[in-house]
């Protein structure tokens, strides 16, 4: 064997592994968008909780959430309160857009979700207890139709993302070849 | 000042609100920004400067105000619906902020309001130290005796009372401290934010904020074991027969009323 069929070889190892793992890495960030999700929703939850049966203000709401949970997007709600409890000068609306934008890459929320989770904010604050259920319990709903159908699609997705790695790796090595 | 809108913030910034002067600050929409000062009333023009004839000074937006309202109840507004009933809230620092507007009435009953266009927003000031005068003569033989603060509105009923209720609290060397129940219906003794009192009522001091007196009263009673029960204007049967239960319990009282004169008082239902 000559060193030229070594390299060929080494480099269609590599190739596959590569697109091999890159379709692992898409297979692991769908199911890490499907935890955000759960993780986001729970925070809803929680939030609906401290300004319907706590009556918290939304500075405090958020604080007592970001403090209470873990990870990026507890990160985001401690972020808005400082900013709220800051009291900048701005709108609120505008407050929480500032905080989703700054999600960093690692949260593997969708550019959607980052959408419907910004929008979320337009309504929140304005008088009236029960407007504010609604509104939370709407956005609930909207989060709940989305993680039951990324479930339903999970496994054939991760199935399809970690074939599709493989066979694209394959084929690229043909090609190569 | 971080309680209003970014407008407003600019024309005040530069004013002279912190010297212990200035009373109110009152905002009303399309009219001019009135600040009353110990020694009359001030306005503020486009510019910031503070004028003496109103006419020329700054005309508040509906802008203003609902961003006012935005900052001040920290973009909550359905979290002070209670107060809102009662048309005022506190703020971090005691100031109460009055509120008026378009009342919310359901089935005769004022449920809340809305299209708020005037505030009065009161600075809270505690004065140390201006009870002292009167400190020699609510004790008689060494016990605190029962002290009613009778005077017309605006006189500094409510500020007497606070410093007394901190210096009987706290004691002194001829009198050892007690322990006080404040029952403070309006925040207004001590100006409690998120349960905590801005004002100082001393050690030996437990409040129960917002509560009807009557109520609080009893319940003071029952669960804080006061040796004293500090109320702020009272009024009206219910008032007076928590007042006398509280005397057959053995706690001194200290209130105060709003009146004239001890005649005037003489004639008062209830009281």
């Amino acid at each position: 064997m000559n060193l030229q069929f070594i390299l060929k070889v080494l480099g269609c190892g590599l190739i596959l592994t590569g697109s091999s793992g890159y379709g692992f890495a898409l297979a692991q960030r769908y199911k890490a968008r499907l935890d955000a999700l759960t993780q986001l929703r729970q925070m809803i939850l929680l939030l609906k909780g401290q300004m319907i049966g706590v009556n918290a203000p939304l500075g405090e709401a958020f604080l007592a959430i970001g403090t209470r949970t873990k990870g990026d997007l507890s990160g985001l709600f401690r972020q808005a309160a400082e900013r709220i409890l800051a009291s900048p000068g701005e709108p609120f609306p505008g407050i929480w857009r500032c905080c989703v934008g700054a999600l960093g890459t690692d949260c593997a929320l969708s550019s959607s979700d980052r959408h419907s989770l910004a929008a979320m904010a337009e309504h929140l604050g304005y008088l009236d207890r029960e407007l504010q259920e609604q509104h939370l319990l709407l956005y609930l709903e909207e989060l709940d139709s989305v993680i039951q159908e990324l479930r339903r699609r999970k496994q054939d997705q991760c199935r399809l993302y970690g074939s599709m790695g493989i066979l694209c790796g394959i084929f690229l090595v043909l090609l190569i070849c | 000042m971080k309680i209003f809108s970014r407008r407003l913030r600019k024309l005040l910034s530069g004013l002279p609100v912190d010297d212990g002067r200035l009373q109110e600050i009152r905002l009303r929409v399309r009219a001019p920004i009135l600040l009353r000062f110990r020694d009359g009333e001030r306005s503020v023009t486009d510019s910031g400067r503070m004028i003496s004839n109103p006419a020329e000074g700054y005309r508040v937006t509906p802008d203003d105000l609902k961003e006012t309202l935005d900052y001040l109840s920290g973009y909550s507004m359905y979290a002070y619906e209670e107060e809102l009933r009662q048309g005022f809230l506190t703020i971090q620092g005691g100031h109460r902020i009055g509120l008026a507007g378009r009342a919310v009435v359901e089935a005769g009953v004022l449920r809340s309001m809305k299209y708020i266009t005037f505030m009065n927003i009161r600075l809270a000031r505690e004065i140390r130290g201006c009870a002292d005068g009167l400190i020699p003569f609510v004790y008689q033989e060494g016990n605190l005796c029962h002290t009613l603060i009778l005077s017309p509105p605006g006189a500094g009923k409510t500020t007497l009372l606070r410093d007394l209720i901190r210096q009987i609290s706290d004691g002194n060397r001829k009198h050892p401290g007690m322990t006080v129940g404040v029952v403070d219906e309006r925040s207004e003794i001590g100006a409690c934010y998120q349960g905590i009192p801005q004002n100082d009522l001393g050690i030996r001091t437990d409040i129960l904020d917002a509560s009807p007196k009557a109520q609080g009263m009893m319940m003071l009673i029952r669960t804080m074991s006061p040796e004293a029960v500090a109320v702020d204007e009272i009024g009206g049967n219910a008032d007076v027969e928590a007042l006398e239960h509280c005397m057959n319990c053995g706690c001194k009282i200290l209130a105060t009323v709003h009146g004239s004169s001890i005649e005037e008082l003489k004639k008062k239902d209830g009281v």
